[in-house]
């Protein structure tokens, strides 16, 4: 049987001659980009061959590459088989990033300037000529190696108690960390020998539905381990408001025990995926929404919910980690981010800070989407937000078809204007189960191109096609036939879940156009958009446009930045001197209560069509559905 | 005089021709023309555009139509072509406005009678009408293609299109060469959109005639007000889906608690009250048709419409 | 012209010090753009700032007040052409005429009736508001007793229609203390007539043959220190007084002739369509509106076309939650949910009144939000509808556990049979067809 070795990573698969190149890439566990699923009509599948035999045919499919390509091998996976040994390289654009929970190796790069320092030192016993105290000795030894003086760094008792005995026998040859804490310097441990290396800090995402843990070398930066879980809360409550609800009725203990073992269940897979003891995590970095969060330190967030909604703290929060019941290091600090209200939290000010838009002069619009979603427009001067509900319609939900990014969920679709056949992705490249908000947004923008439903989302009944159908209570299309799903029946979008997907896109919309009437800024102000969020890196920024669940600039203006919260948790553990900063931004917010706005109705409204009742705001999109429907002739 | 209106518009309402002439192609005796205005309703001397009208509503069904007109009318309620004729030659409103409401009766199948009572009231009268069809999607495409096919080379303005079924009638209009009536529920946005959807089907602006949905005084007229004159200024600061004229018809004027309970004999009265102070604010908001049922209404609306509408000077 | 927040922001000391009361400069400059502070509430802004702020912030239309005690009123403040931009915020006067040729006993038989006439509607009290005494004979004295007449009636607050300073003053000797409107002061009689007005510290009406000459005269009467005025734009033209009262108002708010910044009194007596220049005086900025004693029909509506123009389009009027009953419904009537818009709970109960069918109105409080904005915004949500339930006791009033919900509710109709446990059917969109969908659905 022939090999495919496939580079960059030398990943080697044997199976039979005449299998086609994407075969062995599944085999070998890449998964690759398959739009069209292997029918070699969207070119996505793009490998090199580097060497070895194998067929492809170059006329029919050469439409999809440069010469300079096809000289260097190009090829689609898909329609090239394997008839001997071969090497493929197979470049990053043709693969898809792991799906699950969205994980993200973070771009921004910071300076490292961590809280945490060890200090290996070799103390001199006492002796009758130097009859110093254990204590004193230890901390001379700090500041000789550079630390902080003696008199600046606060021992607790725990850690003094162990003192005279690690001291005496580990032979004076200890490691000591220190940890700055807003009270100043904090002796937390003392160890045997040379343990320095093994300094590293947490960054959790404390989320609703999903935590989301990292673990960083605070030495060098380096990312030591990576784990996602689910809030195990959810047991009391799907949603926060039910969360709440359950904290009201005497269970806020529970809810707080329950965030600690999600977040140390999480640190322990990510501790023992990287081979490090739990122990040696001095400091723990939270951003969460403020309701969690709240709930994490133990603080009725009862109030929060109810008329004026606010919140008991503002402002960032620090206490050891072991009183919030974390199982890291006995003396670790623990960091809260700070929130602005009850429905901007600590969670948002993360995203603001991984975007860095509250370091520029330019104005940024950044747009964090789940069910409720969040909306801040500003710059480094000033900063509106807003957050509201969009429903559970961009996230699969409430959509007869729809389902969250999990295996099978077709997540990119686009249909041939002509035939209206779909070409579909899926994750991890099951047969199609459902489709998941990506999709549905690629989708809606199809629909539109292919004038299949009008800008309010009806469905054209009129087009005689077999995918167009009257359904059973309203029109449908008809994505995936029976045959190629994985579930045993077609799979449809119908025009309810059309007008679900509107209405959710327009609460979106209407709140970035109710901010930014607010500020009296115009689309072509807005230098950037940061897109953060379950699906903001699979989402395809032009149908994001086309279908106007944001405002219409020119593409290479958006930026998605994937789970900001985590990247915002990240960055301060590793950069201390963001955590003043974060402060000030919470300050600059100022929180417009949409509700209240007697704009946003309007707005919705405005919003509740494709791409917006307003066409001079999307050009480029009218331009194009323009030539969609010159093509198509009137119907 | 130096100090006047303060008139920095810079877009203009487009003009639209119900009716058709022998000359035409048509059997009216005439054809009036809305639309045109280039400030705000009645505005400069004299007003720009064209006067607003009146357009009488009647049906063919008075078994869904207010008391207080059935009581006045007595037996010509019965027959829509000698309620047609009587209105028009006793009252002299600049329209008649025919309800199908027999389509909307439940399990309604007479199409062949939409088709003669349209032919009756195109005898009965030469003003130009405005005909009012089914509003089920089942019946739509049958019954409006009736009343297209009765009609054509009339130049009839028929209704009502709205975002949820406008392709039958639409349809209709086009192969008929009739205008359309694109109704909205009291949303600015909302009619927007409509004129759009409409445009993208092949409707021409021109004949598009914007009625963005009326509540009774005293029960939402306020918002319908508004969103008229939203629309207007909308269409004076150049939003072209939005610059077409307005028909205006507080459906509800003569079924409201007031008008219902009022003393028998002052039932009449205040059914004109009820109309009149809905129909003239809409033609002030910006209204180009406004419609009643009461005939008594038309002449006090008339004669407040030409007072605002003429200069001093002018002639009344 | 009104400044954006941000354009505000920037002239604001940026210190966030919280002085104020509010947390950053930034929401101060959001609060101060929607009017709700005041330039002086920030104690670090310099003179010519305050001064730049404070110039488009106040009001462009000066506010008067009529009458003292509980009738009293006051009309101006207005900020906006169009009620759409923000809200009229204070209702016309309407002002019923007697004249001095009428002997006593009518004239307070007028006044009797405006003082007494009252229509509820919507838990308010609308109410017409005043007597304008007219001078026809010319006399002071018969203008004296006139006015006497209707002071012995009622304290309501009161037109004096004279032109000759004597007569007014004969009249504002009765009543001058009870702030009347002087009407009015012309070119040529000016001075006396502010002379009154100062001395009795009353409002006074004026009027001119053209707008730049009421512009002049403005002036003058503010140098005599008369500062409370009233533009009288009475015209026998409908269309004149309809131009005018358009060009002062939009004169007034962009401030381009701010000695136009005064309401505006109408007399609608000239112009011999009553109903109709009620009715513009009413849309288009008339602030005193004078008009013989009306038929009870057109009284009626008047008052309703004043609420329904000067109520906040960004308030909603909201109806009290609860349960309502149309026609008197048993155990097995349907159980309608509606939110408490008032617009929708008016049209839903006025077409069930018309299908003849008894049933319960069930009224959730969305805040006033219709449904499709309650929907939306999440104010109606299936926990509402279950503690509405509750509270209202409907297991209580029906043997049955069948609700009917709006049609733009229809994405909650799961969740809210699942919360509540009663079986959801899903009314029509549109009010008007609920007849025929209860005659289909509910047998
Ligand atoms: S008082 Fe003035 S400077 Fe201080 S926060 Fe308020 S607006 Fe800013
Ligand atoms: S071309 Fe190979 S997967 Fe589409």
């Amino acid at each position: 049987m022939p090999t495919v070795t496939f580079l960059p990573g030398f990943r080697k698969t044997e199976l039979p001659s005449g299998s086609t190149i994407l075969q062995a890439a599944q085999q070998a566990g890449i998964h690759m980009n398959v739009v069209c699923g292997g029918l070699g009509k969207c070119g996505k599948c793009t490998v090199y061959v580097k060497s070895g035999r194998y067929d492809f045919d170059r006329e029919k499919y050469g439409k999809f590459f440069t010469p300079e390509e096809l000289e260097a091998g190009a090829c689609l996976a898909c329609q090239t088989s394997v008839l001997g040994d071969v090497r493929v390289l197979i470049p990053e654009e043709s693969i898809v990033q792991e799906q699950k929970i969205l994980i993200d190796v973070m771009g921004t790069t910071t300076e490292l300037n961590p809280a945490v320092w060890k200090y290996a030192l070799r103390l001199s016993p006492p002796s009758l000529d130097d009859p110093s105290p254990d204590l004193t000795r230890l901390l001379w030894g700090i500041e000789k190696s550079g630390g902080p003086n003696e008199g600046d760094i606060y021992a607790p008792l725990e850690v003094i108690r162990r003192i005279p005995r690690v001291l005496r026998e580990s032979g004076w040859r200890v490691t000591a960390t220190v940890v700055l804490v807003p009270g100043g310097y904090r002796l937390v441990d003392i160890e045997r020998g040379d343990t320095t290396p093994a300094c590293y800090g947490a960054a959790v995402d404390l989320g609703t539905t999903t935590i989301v843990v990292f673990i960083r070398n605070l030495i060098d930066g380096s990312i030591m381990g990576v784990a996602s879980n689910y809030n195990r809360q959810i047991s009391c409550g799907e949603d926060i408001l039910s969360r709440v609800t359950f904290a009201r009725k005497g269970g806020l203990k529970k809810l707080q025990a329950l965030a600690a073992e999600s977040i140390n269940a999480a640190i322990t897979e990510a501790a023992n995926n990287a081979g490090i003891d739990r122990d040696h995590i001095y400091e723990v970095v939270v951003a969460g929404n403020t309701i969690m969060t709240h709930i994490l330190m133990g603080i009725d967030p009862a109030y929060m919910i109810e008329e004026p909604y606010v919140p008991v703290v503002r402002r960032y929060l620090t206490a050891a980690a072991s009183r919030a019941g974390l199982e890291v290091g006995e003396n670790s600090g623990l960091f809260i981010f700070p929130a602005v209200s009850d429905f901007i939290g600590g969670d948002i000010i993360a995203d603001i800070l991984a975007s860095g838009m509250a370091e520029q002069e330019d104005i940024s619009l950044l747009i964090d989407i789940g069910t409720n979603f969040e909306v801040v427009l500003g710059n480094r001067d000033w900063m509106f937000a807003c957050a509201g509900a969009a429903g559970p319609a961009l996230e699969g939900g409430e959509v007869l078809f729809g389902m969250r990014a999990n295996a099978g969920a077709i997540e990119q679709i686009s249909l041939d204007l002509e035939t209206f056949t779909p070409a579909y992705r899926t994750i991890q490249h099951t047969k199609p189960k459902g489709i998941c908000g990506s999709g549905l947004i690629d989708l809606l923008a199809e629909l539109l191109r292919a004038c299949i439903i009008d800008r309010t989302g009806r469905i054209n009944t009129a087009i005689e096609h077999e995918r167009i159908r009257s359904g059973r209570q309203v029109p449908e299309f008809v994505v995936a036939w029976k045959g190629e799903t994985g579930i045993g029946k077609d799979i449809v979008i119908t025009e309810n879940d059309v007008k679900a997907l509107i209405m959710s896109k327009a609460s979106i919309l209407a709140a970035c156009r109710t901010l930014m009437k607010q500020a009296g800024i115009t689309h072509a102000e807005i230098a950037r958009i940061y897109f953060s969020g379950a699906f903001g890196n699979y989402i395809s920024k032009e149908n994001a446009i086309t279908i106007g669940l944001i405002p219409e600039v020119p593409v290479e203006r958006i930026f998605p930045i994937g789970n900001g919260a985590i990247e915002g948790a990240n960055l301060v553990l590793l950069n201390r001197r963001k955590k003043r900063f974060l402060d000030e931004i919470a300050r600059k917010i100022a929180y417009i209560e949409l509700n209240a706005e007697p704009s946003f109705m309007d707005e919705y409204t405005g919003s509740c069509f494709l791409p917006h009742t307003d066409l001079s705001l999307f050009p480029t999109v009218e331009e194009m559905l323009e030539k969609c429907r010159l093509r198509r002739g009137v119907p | 005089m130096t100090i006047s209106t303060l008139s920095d518009w810079t877009g203009e309402v487009g003009t639209v021709t119900i009716g058709a002439t022998k000359a035409d192609g048509g059997t009216r005796s005439g054809t009036v023309t809305i639309g045109g205005e280039r400030d705000l309703a009645f505005i400069g001397n004299p007003p720009t555009g064209n006067r607003p009208l009146i357009a009488y509503e009647l049906c063919d069904d008075p078994s869904l139509w207010p008391a207080p007109v059935i009581r006045f009318l007595g037996d010509r309620a019965s027959d829509p072509a000698e309620w047609a004729r009587f209105a028009a030659g006793e009252y002299r409103p600049d329209l008649i406005r025919l309800y199908l409401t027999s389509t909307r009766k439940r399990g309604f199948s007479a199409f062949a009678a939409i088709t003669t009572t349209v032919e009756n009231i195109l005898q009965a009268t030469g003003l130009p009408l405005i005909i009012e069809g089914s509003n089920d999607p089942e019946l739509d495409s049958e019954v409006f293609r009736r009343i297209g096919e009765a009609g054509e080379g009339e130049r009839l303005l028929i209704g009502t299109a709205e975002a949820g079924r406008y392709r039958s009638i639409a349809a209709s209009a086009m192969a008929f060469g009739h205008l359309v009536i694109a109704q909205s529920p009291i949303d600015i946005n909302l009619a927007k959109q409509l004129n759009i959807l409409l445009r993208e089907i092949g409707l021409p602006h021109d004949r598009i005639v914007i009625d963005p949905y009326t509540g009774a005084l005293g029960y939402g007229f306020e918002y319908s007000y508004s969103v008229m004159e939203r629309i207007r200024t909308a269409a004076l600061k150049g939003d072209d889906d939005l610059a077409m004229p307005m028909i205006s018809s507080a459906i509800d004027s003569l079924t409201v608690k007031e008008v219902r309970e009022a003393d028998p004999s002052a039932s009449d009265r205040t059914s004109v009250a009820w109309e009149l102070y809905a129909m003239l604010p809409a033609t002030v908001a910006g209204a180009s048709i406004v419609c009643v049922r009461h005939p008594s209404t038309i002449q006090p609306l008339k004669a407040a419409i030409e007072a605002l509408w003429s200069p001093p000077g002018g002639g009344a | 012209m009104a400044l954006k927040a941000l354009d505000i922001y920037k002239l604001l000391p940026k210190k966030n010090c919280k002085e104020c009361g509010e947390p950053t400069c930034l929401t101060f400059a959001m609060k101060l753009a929607s009017g709700k502070v005041k330039p002086e509430d920030c104690p670090y802004l310099d003179e010519n700032v305050r001064e730049i702020l404070g110039a488009s912030t106040r009001p462009p239309v000066q506010r008067v007040k009529l009458g003292v005690g509980e009738r009293s009123f006051a009309v101006g403040d207005e900020i906006v052409q169009f009620r759409h931009e923000k809200t009229f915020f204070h209702e016309p006067g309407i002002m019923t005429a007697v004249s001095d040729l009428m002997d006593p006993d009518s004239i307070q038989a007028v006044v009797a009736d405006v003082r007494d006439h009252l229509l509820v509607r919507i838990g308010l009290d609308l109410r017409l508001n005043g007597i304008a005494v007219w001078s026809a004979s010319g006399s002071p004295d018969a203008f004296a007793t006139a006015v006497e007449a209707v002071e012995a009636v009622a304290e309501l607050p009161e037109v004096l229609m004279a032109e000759d300073p004597a007569v007014q003053e004969a009249g504002l000797a009765v009543c001058g203390n009870y702030r009347p409107l002087i009407h009015a002061a012309t070119g040529d009689q000016y001075r006396e007539m502010c002379a009154l007005a100062v001395k009795h510290g009353c409002p006074l009406a004026i009027r001119a043959p053209d707008l730049d000459a009421l512009a002049g005269l403005s002036g003058l009467c503010t140098a005599e220190g008369v500062s409370h005025l009233v533009l009288d734009l009475t015209s026998p033209s409908l269309h004149d007084m309809l131009n005018q009262a358009t060009a002062v108002r939009q004169q007034a708010i962009t401030r381009t002739a701010p000695a136009l910044g005064y309401p505006v009194f109408l007399d609608t007596r000239p112009c011999g369509l009553p109903d109709a220049a009620l009715i513009c005086g009413v849309l288009k900025y008339g602030s005193v509106l004078v008009a013989d004693p009306l038929s009870e029909a057109s009284r009626k509506a008047l008052l309703v076309l004043r609420q329904n123009i000067y109520t906040d389009p960004q308030k909603p009027i909201q109806i009290t939650p609860g349960i309502y009953r149309v026609g008197s419904p048993g155990p097995d009537a349907p159980v309608l949910l509606t939110v408490n818009f008032s617009l929708t709970y008016f049209t839903l109960q006025g077409y069930l009144e018309a299908s003849g069918t008894d049933s319960f109105m069930l009224i959730v409080d969305t805040e006033g939000l219709s449904v499709l904005t309650s929907v939306a915004a999440g104010k109606l949500s299936e926990t509402l509808v279950r503690d509405s339930l509750k509270e209202f006791a409907v297991p209580d009033l029906v043997k049955h556990r069948t609700l009917i919900i709006p049609g733009y509710a229809a994405p909650l109709s799961g969740k809210i049979e699942d919360e509540t446990g009663w079986k959801v059917l899903v009314g029509p969109r549109d009010a008007a067809d609920i007849a025929e969908f209860l005659e289909k659905e509910w047998t």
